[in-house]
């Protein structure tokens, strides 16, 4: 019986007075590690009475990625900078400049052996998790949006196996990677999401903000915001597409009407049963969606604007990190 | 209209003779009168009018973030993502998007002190536009019809105020215009090109035949004025004057006669090529230019935005710095980069920032400005400033006195004596050269 995302009701906030960019969460644990607007890392451990933020310092930037892998963490910054931590003790292990630019997002292998990170320098860098070595250094995004503008590589994702990466720009384009190799295997296009406005107000602010393979890799979601007339407000609609990514074939597309904005995070059900995006404006956004059907089984804005969350095991559990609040969303009876 | 006290020019020149031997700073500043007619002649102030100066206004429509260009407030909350960097002046740190005016700043002036309080686009846009509020029954001229007015030569055939205004957000907010001064001193607005509507001669009329016919009409026109010499006359074929040495300046408008090397460093953008249309306009004489880039409105997503459009603004703003300082035209041409207002310091739930006129500031260089002054200080998050508070009349009094405009002449509507700044308003004297 799939988890009916109706249930999914508030169980628990904890109002910030920063912003929390990005979550990650140790398997099979309520630990949860939170990057923030003030530069430090938070850990969280929402199984205590009442949950506080415990600070791990050592970025001088918004931390926007931050990947659980096995017995440590990375965290990304706008500082460029990469950080190991030791998930246990919290204690910095090793941190180096990563990126020229502003770090987009860090993303790890489900086992564990590997980070991927995204920066507006239009790199993904393979790391190894266990040494901080480099692997693969993935180019295949073009520095400026077609109207000469810096363009930004703002999302990746692996999938579950660990053995294809995906990342996404500014501009709509998307790049499936082959992790053994670091050889490309497929590119799409999703130039929806490119809000470029050359007449009203001739700047952007769009883009590709999140991606998600399906369980088996076959397909792949991609998430941004559709068509906007002001650009001022993120007023476009939330915007979801998926491909099987191989044939380069759209298998779906999603357009909300009940909810603006960007679709800043993505995630399918661990057994697939629906794709979970999340995001917003100045509000808050949740969609579900029935991927093989088409259907919508929840499209709803909400009181806090979403960058991040976490889908736990079962499918039961979404933490999202937000603007002033970190808040638990559990499927009640 | 006829606004002059008697209705005769001949003694409206006589008048203005007469009150140029008063000399200047008496309080009856004497070109302004006449002025509402808007066939009236320019005023006398030869000796500032062949100084051959301009101002070129980059015009950054929307409200540009001052947290992320001049006045950074790094590590605090309200401070963004953006780190401050060091300039070439001494303690003077800006924001790390801009890090071409950054090695520039000992030609740079900022005020940081600006407190406008009008966070409305429409109202705060004639407010710095004209450096004061209308009332109810007087509009006033913006700053570029009093420049048009007090720098504009009679004998040029160039226009005087040239607007370029490509995006169609805000474009009428400030509701530019001269108002009283009259439609001599309008801008020309440019708006979905560079070059002025019907510019070329009509292909069926040949080269010989335009001049030709320009010939005969100057002839008919001296005839007339030698036998009936009114100022409304002479502004009329003056008007005709303007229109043809507009349209054998034709190559003004064209940037292809600008070679690759001096294009390059304005970058590929509009903003960048209207820049660049604004100096070679200034070269050849026009006393005011302004080009808008729009649409700085960031509510949503500040930071993208900025980190979009900032980089573009530090790109032209130094290219322009740096042709006009080669080009020996940077003493005499004054750069002023300003908007409406500028943005919170409160990040809003979109990762925003919305309209704040209480403590922002703006960015001259150029002709009579003390470079390397910063003038003003908000608190450490930025929401006040505690230190050096400036308007928009201010603002627009110290352009004026920088280009040699003393900002206490008077115009006149009818018999009222119209300052160019409302009273009490000085320039800010410590950013003066």
């Amino acid at each position: 019986m799939p988890t009916d995302p109706a249930k999914f009701k508030v169980a628990m906030e904890i109002s910030r007075k920063d912003i929390l960019l990005c979550l990650a969460r140790v398997p099979e644990t309520k630990r949860l590690f939170a990057g923030s607007s003030d530069g430090c890392v938070y850990h969280f451990d929402l199984a205590e009475e009442k949950p506080e933020g415990v600070a791990m310092e050592g970025h001088t930037g918004y931390v926007t990625g931050v990947a659980v892998a096995g017995k440590q963490v990375v965290s990304g910054a706008y500082d460029g900078q990469l950080i190991w931590w030791d998930a246990e003790s919290r204690q910095k292990v090793r941190g180096f400049k990563a990126h020229d630019r502003w770090i987009r997002n860090v993303v790890a292998t489900r086992d564990g052996k590997l980070i991927a990170s995204t920066a507006d320098d239009m790199v993904c860098r393979v790391w190894d998790a266990a040494t901080g070595k480099p692997k693969h250094e993935l180019r295949g995004h073009a520095n400026l949006t077609p109207s000469h503008f810096s363009s930004m590589l703002y999302a990746c994702a692996f999938s579950a196996d660990g053995t294809l990466l995906a990342t996404g720009d500014k501009i709509g384009h998307v790049v499936v990677w082959d992790v053994a190799s670091g050889k490309p295997l497929g590119t799409l296009e999703v130039p929806e999401v490119y809000t470029w406005d050359p007449k009203a107000r001739i700047h952007s602010i769009g883009g590709i903000r999140s991606l998600a393979f399906s369980p088996d890799g076959t397909q792949l979601a991609v998430g941004g915001m559709g068509k906007v007339g002001n650009i001022d407000h993120l007023e476009g609609k939330a915007h979801v597409e998926v491909f099987d990514w191989r044939k380069q074939e759209r298998v779906a597309k999603f357009s909300s009407d009940k909810a603006k904005g960007l679709i800043t995070h993505l995630a399918f059900h661990p057994q697939g049963e629906w794709l979970v995006g999340a995001g917003g404006d100045g509000k808050g956004l949740f969609l579900f969606l029935d991927v093989v059907s088409g259907k919508v089984w929840r499209e709803e804005a909400v009181s806090n604007h979403f960058h991040k969350f976490t889908l736990d095991e079962a499918g039961t559990r979404i933490v999202t990190a937000g603007h002033n609040k970190l808040t638990v969303w559990e499927a009640m009876a | 209209m006829n606004s002059h006290f008697c209705g005769s020019s001949e003694h409206d020149v006589s008048r203005r003779a007469f009150l140029r031997t008063l000399g200047a700073g008496t309080g009856l500043a004497a070109s302004g009168i006449g002025a509402m007619h808007s066939f009236a002649t320019p005023s006398l102030n030869d000796t500032l009018k062949a100084s051959g100066k301009s101002v070129i206004l980059l015009w950054l429509a929307g409200g540009a973030s001052q947290l992320e260009t001049w006045d950074p407030k790094p590590g605090r909350p309200t401070g963004g993502p953006f780190a401050a960097i060091p300039t070439s002046v001494p303690g003077v740190h800006i924001s790390e998007l801009m890090p071409q005016m950054a090695k520039r700043m000992k030609d740079i002036c900022v005020i940081r002190g600006l407190n406008t309080k009008n966070g409305d686009h429409g109202g705060a846009a004639q407010l710095m536009m004209r450096g004061r509020a209308d009332e109810p029954s007087l509009r006033y001229p913006d700053m570029g019809a009093v420049l048009a007015r007090e720098l504009g030569r009679a004998d040029s055939k160039v226009p005087d105020y040239v607007s370029f205004y490509a995006a169609t957000e805000g474009r009428d907010f400030s509701r530019q215009g001269s108002s009283f001064l009259g439609a001599r001193y309008a801008p020309m607005k440019l708006a979905e090109s560079m070059v002025p509507p019907n510019l070329k001669r009509l292909e069926s009329i040949t080269e010989l035949d335009h001049h030709a016919r320009a010939e005969l009409q100057q002839l008919i026109n001296n005839q007339f004025i030698a036998g009936h010499g009114t100022g409304p006359v002479k502004s009329h074929a003056n008007a005709y004057a303007r229109v043809h040495g507009l349209m054998s300046s034709e190559t003004l408008f064209d940037l292809s006669q600008e070679p690759a090397k001096a294009r390059e460093p304005y970058g590929p953008t509009l903003f960048g090529e209207q820049a660049l249309m604004a100096r070679r306009m200034v070269e050849a004489g026009v006393p005011f230019v302004r080009v808008s880039r729009a649409w700085w409105d960031s509510h949503g997503q500040n930071f993208e935005t900025h980190q979009e459009m900032v980089p573009e603004l530090d790109r032209v703003m130094s290219a322009l710095h740096d042709d006009l300082k080669q080009r020996g035209l940077l003493e005499r041409t004054l750069v002023l980069a300003v908007g409406e207002f500028g943005r919170t310091p409160a990040i809003n739930a979109s990762l925003g920032r919305d309209h704040f006129a209480a403590a922002w500031s703006a960015a001259m260089f150029g002709c009579g400005l003390k470079g390397g002054a910063v003038f003003g200080k908000t608190d450490k998050d930025g929401q006040t400033v505690i230190e050096d508070q400036v308007g928009a009349g201010e603002l627009f009094a110290t352009v004026l006195a920088a280009i040699g405009v003393n900002p206490k002449k008077e115009y006149h509507v009818g018999a009222r004596p119209i300052p160019l700044v409302n009273p009490g308003i000085k320039p800010i004297a410590q950013v003066l050269a």
